[in-house]
């Protein structure tokens, strides 16, 4: 049954997994006999947005290329030369790249005010469809209340029909 | 052979068994001595100077940034020559943004860039503002 079950789904990823292996094959036949021939395949200027998706191969021919450009005279070096050396010592990748990509916080700050909004609504929903508060709940019920129990003479030691009463006895609205 | 085992391990047991004497008194922790701000500058200076790969540069740097101060500009000139050195760019654009994480506000950190203006200019070093401005 579980080996059925696991079947399908592996099978449908074959053709997708074989087509990412034949396009990663394919750049690697173009890039590889370009870089054997030249070691300046990789423009500079553009290492900063290339430099995750390159092969260890190509990371190191960088390194050893920006390594020979360091020990020719620095101010001869052009302005992206000099990002590129920066960038690939120390540049947010590897170690160094940022715990929570940018727009997290906004991201956060977003989903709890929705979730805070729908508890809200939720609420709301909830109250309306309750019952209206029962009877006993009114001011003149409450008096009345107090008229009965002062009748009744209820509680005469410390209460409602004690001597000096000044409480407000039953009444809790206002 | 079993006699004779038993016989040296009984010979050799009492120079195992004797026991180091104790310290009693522990060395006062007063007696380590303060650095001055000047000495410190000093060691760093020919720390520096004699550094002669990247990772001893980049260990100095990191030892040198981790005190509870900003090291004088004596210092960082030392260290962006010792990047220099061994020819690594990053590490000495690295340094000045060392420094402006350890300087308090900043004017301390213009301050800094002015007093090192001739350093930088005479070895080519963009500060890392200046690389990613343009």
């Amino acid at each position: 049954m579980q080996a059925l079950r696991l079947a399908r789904p592996r099978a449908s990823l074959r053709p997708f997994a074989r087509s990412i292996a034949a396009s990663a094959s394919g750049t690697h036949a173009t890039a590889s006999p370009a870089s054997s021939a030249s070691s300046s395949v990789i423009p500079l200027s553009n290492v900063e947005a290339q430099w995750e998706q390159l092969s260890h191969d190509e990371q190191l021919t960088v390194h050893q290329q920006l390594e020979e450009l360091q020990k020719k005279d620095w101010k001869t070096l052009s302005i992206d030369e000099k990002k590129a050396a920066y960038y690939v010592a120390f540049g947010p990748h590897g170690p160094r790249a940022p715990v929570n990509p940018p727009g997290t916080t906004m991201k956060v700050l977003l989903g709890t005010l929705a979730g805070v909004a729908a508890a809200g609504a939720v609420f709301i929903a909830v109250r309306s469809f309750a019952p209206p508060p029962p009877k006993s709940i009114s001011k003149e019920w409450e008096e009345a209340s107090n008229e009965r129990a002062l009748e009744q003479k209820m509680n005469p030691i410390s209460g409602i029909s004690s001597e000096g009463y000044s409480g407000t006895g039953f009444v809790t609205h206002k | 052979m079993r006699a004779q085992l038993v016989a040296s391990l009984l010979r050799t047991r009492p120079i195992a068994v004797r026991r180091v004497a104790p310290m009693l008194a522990r060395p006062s922790s007063n007696a380590a001595h303060e650095e001055t701000f000047e000495s410190f500058t000093e060691r760093y200076v020919t720390f520096f100077q004699q550094a002669q790969d990247l990772f001893e540069v980049q260990r100095g740097l990191n030892n040198c940034f981790a005190h509870d101060l900003v090291p004088a500009p004596s210092v960082i000139e030392a260290a962006v020559r010792a990047a220099r050195r061994v020819n690594d760019y990053a590490t000495a654009v690295r340094v000045f943004e060392g420094i402006k994480e350890k300087v308090e506000n900043k004017q301390q950190y213009q301050a800094y860039l002015d007093e090192l203006k001739p350093v930088r200019e005479e070895l080519g070093i963009n500060v890392r503002e200046e690389l990613y401005s343009s």
